[in-house]
């Protein structure tokens, strides 16, 4: 038999019973397009939090102070061997180092005339702007510690400008941080929030001058941005043999943004996997559907197998045929489900235009794979059940 | 037809198509199954993370030195304030009426030495309050001794990762510790309790609060929790402490207060709706099952025109073909629900058994959802197929035409 004759033959037999294939196929979409839709929303969450972190640039190395024991909540707390700002600039003379921008961040009063806002303080360097990919909408960067005491400048968040000076011009204002004199030099330009951080509802002040604010010796985190030319091994290599010059011992760790998205990238693909895998529970009901329809389909055309059989089909042609069927069914399942899919995910791009939803060729070919599999699976058993059929008998059934 | 008649009637007719039946009692049970499993795994976890947060008790307020004019965002919990929470303060919240206890916490890292070994080492300095606000008890030894909070000793407890790291099995009371520049005797070990607020006790040395403050050559502290004598108290409680503590700063507001019901409602919350949203997913699958009965009964119907025919032939009304044969995709539905449920249980047991630590239990909204849901898609999807059969002209379906 000719593969278009196989073709023809499901074809005209699905075509006969209309409804029941409507229906299997049905239910093989709606499995599909859960898969699909989970699968592809997963894989935008993770596009979305990868993006947010990347944010930063990805030649960065952060150190905290106390080691890797401790979960990283080290900076918070503290410590009897701190992380000095002259730690932080000792960095500065490392091959390839780029930006070192060392944190300390608190919260506290910020006043101007009558108006207070008690909001985010982050104490740090000249370097942060830049490090970090912040603009400056207004004005200038912080000023540079390493010179000597730093003057007390302050840079405004957006949303902290707005806030105390409203439509007024900032710039060379005095205000109060903390109950010390600032004056404006910068507004930072928009920046919206990351994972719940309200970037724009922040103060930016001179690392020295924050340390004596919160009456610590020890910053929070340093921030190393290094030139292109090195591996993030080796940068974190030479930032690590400096640290322990200085500290005698390691007692800070290191995380590269490499490592930081890889883990982050790990945990949220294997989500991804799982969500999808809850989404297959509905396959696999599908796919016991497809099991019950086509037992059902051989035992009433048992008299055409027998026919079949009888003009000289062999085992192998009959168990083809079903099996087929099966695979037919299933894939035109898979092609209904993604058509589905695609449109849920189309209104739901329109909706929520932030989180970054595509439709990859590869998964969408993968879902097809993965329907053909399961018409395939579950054709098995009907099939061999019309193969088995005894001709002689099969006929006498009518 | 009486019910009882109905019911013979339907389970000789699954029986009669038993593979078909079988089928169809699996989808829905995998369907229900997944519902369960699924909502009560979600459940499990939501009381695990609830259970390990709740040692500090309801009763207790957490003050945190730093304010943060956004609502609805993070609290500053980086415990840096342009003005220190200090012991004084401490005080003379313990002072107010209604406040049971208060305990001061210092934290920091410092390097602990003993018995040759050295570790980087988590310091927390506290009083005796802490530990019964945190239902710590002592496995060895005692706890830290009554002191006014500004006295410092040189007493320590230990937590038992501490003790195995630097000490194995040798004892441990009586013996000096090394922290940072100064040393203590170690007077207790803390028996061993879950983690709390991402602060593993088990891996601490904890010393008189004020030891702490000199060690760590700092005034202020990181956290101060206050216990209320009633829980009624809480809400009149909260400003009174807010007013105590700007009238002590000068008039500035400058501290953030929060209850563990506030942290925890968020926790609570999104694991509540991760559990709705994971039931959910497996609740396709039951619609999916339902279009399955759907299918089996049109075929059903087919199958069966002659006996329509012959069964209105009899004088039986629209009625009641429509009952008999949503009658027959209920029963299915229902065996296969009660299926599901216990193949549901049966795995949530198992993993209980496997991992005991792990609370399981089914909320009882998933329960009643899933067989509800699954009895609903029946009938919804055998409504049609049923109907088609109830309107057959008898005279054609006895000669077996379905389309008239």
């Amino acid at each position: 038999m000719r593969s278009a004759d196989y073709l023809r033959l499901t074809l005209s037999s699905l075509k006969s019973s209309r409804m029941r294939a409507g229906l299997t196929i049905l239910g093989i979409a709606i499995g599909i397009c859960a898969v699909v839709l989970l699968t592809t929303l997963g894989e935008g969450l993770r596009l979305y939090v990868l993006e947010n972190f990347s944010q930063f640039g990805s030649r960065i190395i952060a150190i905290n102070p106390g080691k890797s024991q401790t979960g990283g909540t080290g900076g918070l707390l503290a410590s009897t061997r701190p992380l000095l700002v002259e730690d932080a600039w000792s960095l500065q003379q490392l091959p390839y180092v780029e930006y070192v921008v060392p944190v300390v961040q608190g919260s506290g009063a910020i006043e101007y005339g009558n108006r207070v806002r008690y909001t985010d303080i982050i104490g740090s360097g000249s370097d942060m702007a830049p490090a970090w990919r912040f603009e400056v909408a207004q004005g200038r960067s912080l000023p540079d510690g390493r010179n000597g005491y730093p003057q007390p400048w302050a840079v405004l968040g957006h949303k902290v400008k707005q806030e105390l000076f409203a439509e007024k011009s900032a710039l060379g204002q005095f205000i109060r941080v903390g109950g010390e004199r600032y004056r404006v030099v910068g507004i930072m330009a928009e920046k919206g929030q990351m994972l719940g951080f309200d970037l724009d509802d922040i103060v930016y002040i001179p690392v020295e001058r924050a340390l004596s604010l919160f009456n610590r010796t020890g910053v929070m985190e340093i921030d190393v941005t290094y030139r292109p030319g090195t591996t993030a091994q080796e940068m974190a290599e030479r930032v690590r043999q400096r640290l322990i010059a200085r500290h005698g011992v390691e007692d800070f760790s290191l995380v590269t943004q490499d490592e930081m998205l890889q883990s982050l990238d790990r945990i949220l693909a294997i989500l991804t996997v799982a969500i999808g895998g809850l989404g297959g529970i509905s396959l696999v009901v599908g796919a016991i559907g497809i099991v019950t329809i086509m037992v059902t389909t051989v035992h009433e055309r048992r008299a055409e197998i027998g026919l079949f059989r009888a003009i000289g089909a062999t085992r192998r042609q009959v168990m083809w045929l079903f099996l087929g069927e099966a695979i037919l069914l299933a894939l035109i399942g898979g092609l209904v489900g993604i058509l589905i899919s695609g449109l849920a995910l189309g209104l739901l791009a329109l909706a929520m235009p932030d989180l970054p939803i595509q439709l990859d060729p590869f998964y969408l070919l993968l879902a097809l794979l993965l329907s053909a599999l399961v018409g395939l699976i579950s054709g098995v058993l009907p099939a061999r059940r019309a193969a088995g059929l005894n001709p002689v008998l099969a006929l006498q059934s009518e | 037809m009486r019910s009882p008649d109905l019911l013979r009637f339907n389970l000789r007719l699954l029986t009669g198509q038993w593979f078909r039946t079988l089928m169809t009692l699996l989808a829905t049970a995998v369907g229900v199954a997944a519902v369960l499993l699924l909502t009560g795994m979600g459940e499990g976890a939501r009381r695990f993370v609830l259970e390990e947060f709740n040692l500090l008790g309801n009763d207790v307020l957490i003050v945190l030195p730093g304010r943060k004019e956004t609502t609805g965002g993070i609290p500053p919990l980086t415990g840096e304030g342009t003005r220190d929470l200090t012991l004084a303060d401490a005080e003379a919240v313990l002072k107010l009426p209604g406040v049971r206890a208060v305990a001061p916490l210092v934290v920091g890292l410092t390097q602990a030495e003993a018995a040759g070994r050295n570790r980087e080492q988590m310091v927390v300095g506290t009083s005796l309050e802490f530990f019964r606000i945190r239902q710590l008890g002592a496995a060895q030894g005692r706890l830290l001794p009554e002191l006014p909070l500004d006295r410092a000793e040189a007493v320590c407890v230990i937590g038992s990762d501490v003790r195995r790291a630097l000490f194995d099995q040798q004892p441990v009371l009586g013996r000096w510790l090394r922290t940072g520049d100064r040393r203590c005797r170690i007077i207790g070990v803390l028996e061993d309790r879950g983690v709390s607020f991402g602060t593993d006790m088990k891996d601490t040395v904890i010393i008189p609060v004020a030891s702490a403050q000199q060690l760590f050559n700092t005034q202020g502290l990181f956290r101060l929790f206050v216990q209320v004598r009633h829980l009624d108290l809480i809400d009149s409680l909260k400003p009174e402490i807010l007013d105590l503590i700007q009238a002590r700063h000068q008039g500035e507001r400058d501290i953030t207060l929060i209850s563990q019901d506030s942290l925890l409602g968020v926790f609570d919350d999104v694991l509540q709706l991760l559990t709705l949203a994971v039931g959910a997913i497996a609740a396709i699958s039951l619609v999916v099952a339902g279009i399955l009965i759907m299918n089996i009964t049109l075929i059903s119907v087919s199958q069966r025109t002659p006996e329509i025919g012959l069964l209105k032939a009899l004088g039986a009304s629209e009625r009641q073909v429509h009952r008999l044969f949503l009658s027959e995709a209920l029963m299915m539905t229902l065996i296969g629900a009660a299926l599901g449920v216990v193949i549901g249980y049966t795995l949530l047991w198992t993993g209980h058994w496997l991992w005991p630590q792990f609370p399981v239990s089914v909320p009882l909204w998933a329960l009643a959802g899933a067989v509800l849901l699954a009895l609903a898609v029946a009938l919804m999807f055998a409504w049609l197929p049923a109907r088609k059969a109830a309107r057959l002209p008898p005279v054609l379906a006895l000669k077996g035409i379905t389309d008239a």
